[in-house]
């Protein structure tokens, strides 16, 4: 799975996520892309479980690109804790996605395995997404 | 030679969101025409006309010939910004050009002869380092694409700049011989000669070992154990990190 190798501060705020995507909208590796329509927050768990189901079904043909990177440390308090005595500890890793976001490339397949693969991807994902390919391909 | 077309555009009055997203909702897209040693025009292209353009490829190589109040101007399309979302273009940018003008225009990149290359009929995967290559060049000799033709690649070879055939006043922005492309050996069968290579090396190991435990094979036993308690408990500090 995928999280930071060191980070400046180890708890950070909640946030929320608004408007679109402003930057990784557009195809940039790939032939292919899965696109975010819908704000949502990832966890590397959901990433890496996306990223096998793709894989297994290329059968290890093809390239893969991971576009979203899970940088935002989410805490949890421990089961029948009472509220305060301060923040819990990190339990997990996420990305903030905004709609457009490109998730996951592919290129050196053909495109109908490519739609199957992202279809079998998005089912592990939070949010709706959508398959793009490079225009006047 | 750079390919001519017609396109049909309409000066508009009025800019800033309002005017632009009433335009968007009567099925125009809101242009920009600049250079030339004239000042800026705000134009509209019908957004039907500008997706079949947009559809079909090569957009930003071809020369377009914008009929605006039944004058003609030549135009190079420069940029169409996207909405982020749906993917319907938003804006575009034209340049006035002459067949003079000197560009920097990208060129996509097309692979030919893919069945009679000798790497991928031996299960090499094309591996595409640039869908697109920058070119300085002239406005009437823009390439529509830059073939490379496969058939000589055998696996593991990269295709260079070097190896595609560059049309007469055409050269790229990057002065190095720079990839294009490589024919990589899939991971299957990297896989398998990774297997090949373990096994080797494991063979290798045994034997080694062999030796050792003719020496004292009672210490290496113990030793064995206290490494796996030793594993488990760096597993459990990292899961509880």
């Amino acid at each position: 799975m995928q999280q930071p190798k060191k980070y400046r501060w180890r708890k950070q705020h909640k946030g929320r996520i608004h408007g679109t995507a402003q930057a990784g909208a557009s195809l940039n590796f790939g032939a292919y892309g899965l696109k975010a329509v819908e704000p949502g927050r990832l966890s590397a768990r959901q990433i890496e479980a996306s990223r096998r189901a793709i894989t297994r079904h290329m059968k290890r043909a093809g390239r893969l690109w991971i576009r979203v990177f899970p940088d935002v440390p989410v805490s949890k308090k421990p089961i029948e804790v009472r509220m305060g005595s301060g923040k819990g500890s990190v339990e997990w890793w996420a990305v903030r996605v905004r709609p457009g976001r490109i998730l996951f490339e592919l290129d050196g397949i053909d495109e109908d395995i490519a739609r199957e693969a992202f279809r079998l991807a998005s089912s592990k994902l939070p949010v709706r997404t959508t398959f793009v390919r490079r225009s006047g391909d | 030679m750079t390919e001519h077309r017609v396109l049909a555009v309409s000066a508009r009055e009025g800019t800033g969101k309002g005017a632009t997203r009433a335009l968007r909702r009567n099925n125009f897209v809101p242009a920009t025409l600049y250079g030339g040693n004239e000042s800026a025009a705000s134009i509209a292209v019908a957004s039907r006309a500008l997706a079949i353009e947009l559809e079909q490829g090569g957009f930003y190589t071809r020369i377009y010939d914008l009929n605006l109040d039944g004058k003609k101007i030549r135009a190079l399309p420069r940029e169409v910004q996207h909405h982020p979302v749906s993917g319907v273009p938003y804006h575009v940018d034209f340049l006035r050009v002459t067949d003079r003008t000197k560009l920097r225009v990208w060129v996509p990149m097309r692979f030919a002869n893919e069945e009679s290359c000798v790497g991928l009929r031996e299960g090499g995967v094309l591996n595409i380092v640039r869908h697109e290559v920058e070119m300085h060049c002239t406005a009437g000799a823009i390439p529509s694409e830059l073939v490379v033709d496969l058939a000589p690649f055998a696996l593991g070879d990269s295709i260079h700049v070097d190896a595609v055939d560059l049309p007469q006043g055409v050269r790229p922005v990057i002065e190095r011989n720079f990839t294009i492309a490589t024919i990589a050996a899939p991971s299957a069968l990297r896989s398998e000669a990774e297997e090949a290579e373990a096994a080797e090396a494991e063979a290798a190991e045994e034997g080694a070992e062999a030796s050792a435990t003719a020496e004292g094979g009672d210490d290496k036993a113990t030793e064995g154990k206290d490494d796996k308690g030793k594993d488990d408990k760096a597993k459990e500090g990292k899961e509880g990190a």
